[in-house]
């Protein structure tokens, strides 16, 4: 008898990586809360200091639907558009 | 690796990091080809896909997880509309999948299919002893673990866990039911089969041998769905609640409809603000608005999930909290059998 594998790999997707920024100033940032209890005010806060140290302004603070959910494509669109940088959280 | 000693396929599997911590049946090409024609299934037929995870499920693997749970052929559909649940939007896989919650997903089978394929629904519903409940339900985590790529400490981050997550299958106890069936209920045909998964991570026995009229036992029902422990606090649950065979005939014979079993549950299932507050589950200092203000598990009678199931002796039925209607919703879907 044979082993037969019962595992699939994940089917890689094309994706294109954006160049990151070499330096914070004055960057626009996107948020997305993922709705999770202090996801909101983490994330300001972690923006409050990128303001107070590096004067980077909120673009747009974008809600996910939950954290089971992927972020809808039209959320990535308005993040792409207004921002240059963007963070995403929280875990546990 | 070839060989004809089962015990060394066994352990080549083991070695592998392919099973559930169990020993695993070595499947061949003939019994895989034969569990695909249990659903009448291409081998490259995709069953259905997970696109935040990139993951792909096809039917030659499904049956290959199948074989290995010990699944009979004929199980195959049932496993497979299953599956299908698990990858509907709506279902949000990843978070009952992943979370520190350790979720089950909880096969509920409805219609002829149950019967047909021996599902239990009887005594030890939830328990050992029964092929089809046992197999389906590993099958489906195998699945999850081999080709959804959720496998403890890495996409499936459990803290505790529960043994439902071995397997949890058990199909609705239709004779002698109060009220119509879950399928029926959810807008399918009584001779139509369905399976609904259901992610939850715990299940309480809730026990009441001298209540005689529904009031004092959906109180202590309600008391189960929602306390300063339960996993969502928020008030948007959607959870499950299986009535044993002395409670269902309690429930039968006092003419209460299952929309008034729901309505009293949605009632009830609540805690004062501030008794949440005190427990740390919700943030911020008690106000004396808190006092007075309660906060229900439900929005809707529809958020509390009835099936009937277990024995006809003993004074009990089961809770099982959900996650939360909003990250993830019980999804039916209708089994197709083979064509004959």
């Amino acid at each position: 008898m044979t082993i037969f594998d019962p595992t699939a790999s994940p089917v890689p997707r094309a994706l294109r990586l954006p160049a990151r920024p070499t330096r914070l100033d004055g960057l626009r940032l996107g948020l997305v809360e993922n709705t999770k209890f202090n996801s909101d005010t983490l994330l300001l806060r972690l923006a409050a200091r990128l303001r107070d140290k590096h004067g980077a302004t909120v673009a747009l603070l974008s809600r996910k639907r939950s954290p089971s959910h992927s972020i809808e494509e039209g959320q990535i669109d308005a993040l792409k558009n207004v921002s240059d940088l963007v963070i995403s959280g929280i875990g546990d | 690796m070839t060989s004809e000693d089962p015990a060394r396929l066994i352990e080549a599997y083991y070695a592998a990091g392919w099973t559930d911590g169990l020993p695993v049946v070595p499947p061949s090409e003939k019994s895989i080809g034969e569990m695909l024609s249990g659903a009448g299934l291409l081998a490259d037929a995709i069953i259905g896909e997970i696109p935040g995870r990139n993951t792909v499920v096809t039917a030659s693997k499904v049956a290959i997880n199948a074989v290995l749970a010990g699944c009979r052929p004929e199980y195959l559909p049932v496993i497979v509309a299953a599956l299908n649940g698990l990858c509907h939007p709506d279902f949000a896989y990843h978070g009952p999948a992943s979370s520190t919650g350790g979720s089950a997903m909880v096969l509920i089978v409805n219609g002829p299919i149950g019967p047909a394929l021996g599902i239990n629904s009887g005594n030890n519903a939830f328990g050992q002893g029964h092929r089809a409940n046992a197999t389906i339900g590993r099958a489906v985590r195998l699945v999850m673990m081999n080709v959804m790529n959720t496998r403890p400490g890495l996409l499936d981050r459990a803290t505790l866990g529960n043994p439902g997550k071995y397997a949890f299958c058990f199909a609705e106890n239709e004779q002698d039911h109060p009220w119509q069936p879950l399928h029926v209920e959810r807008g399918f045909r009584p001779d139509e089969s369905t399976v609904t998964v259901f992610a939850s991570n715990s299940l309480s026995q809730v026990y009441n041998q001298l209540a005689s009229t529904p009031e004092p036992l959906l109180t202590g029902v309600a008391d189960t769905l929602y306390h300063r422990g339960s996993p969502n606090v928020k008030g948007f649950n959607e959870s499950l609640v299986v009535f044993a065979g002395e409670h269902s005939e309690l429930l039968r014979k006092s003419g209460w409809s299952r929309r008034q079993v729901q309505r009293f549950l949605v009632e009830h299932a609540r805690q004062r603000v501030a008794d949440l507050k005190r427990a740390g589950r919700l943030p911020g200092d008690v106000t004396s608005d808190d006092e007075t203000t309660w906060r229900h598990a439900f929005e809707a009678p529809e958020d509390v999930l009835i099936v009937c199931a277990g024995g006809q002796a003993g004074s009990w039925s089961a809770c099982l909290p959900g996650w939360g209607k909003k990250w993830t919703r019980s999804i039916t879907t209708r089994i197709d059998r083979a064509p004959a």
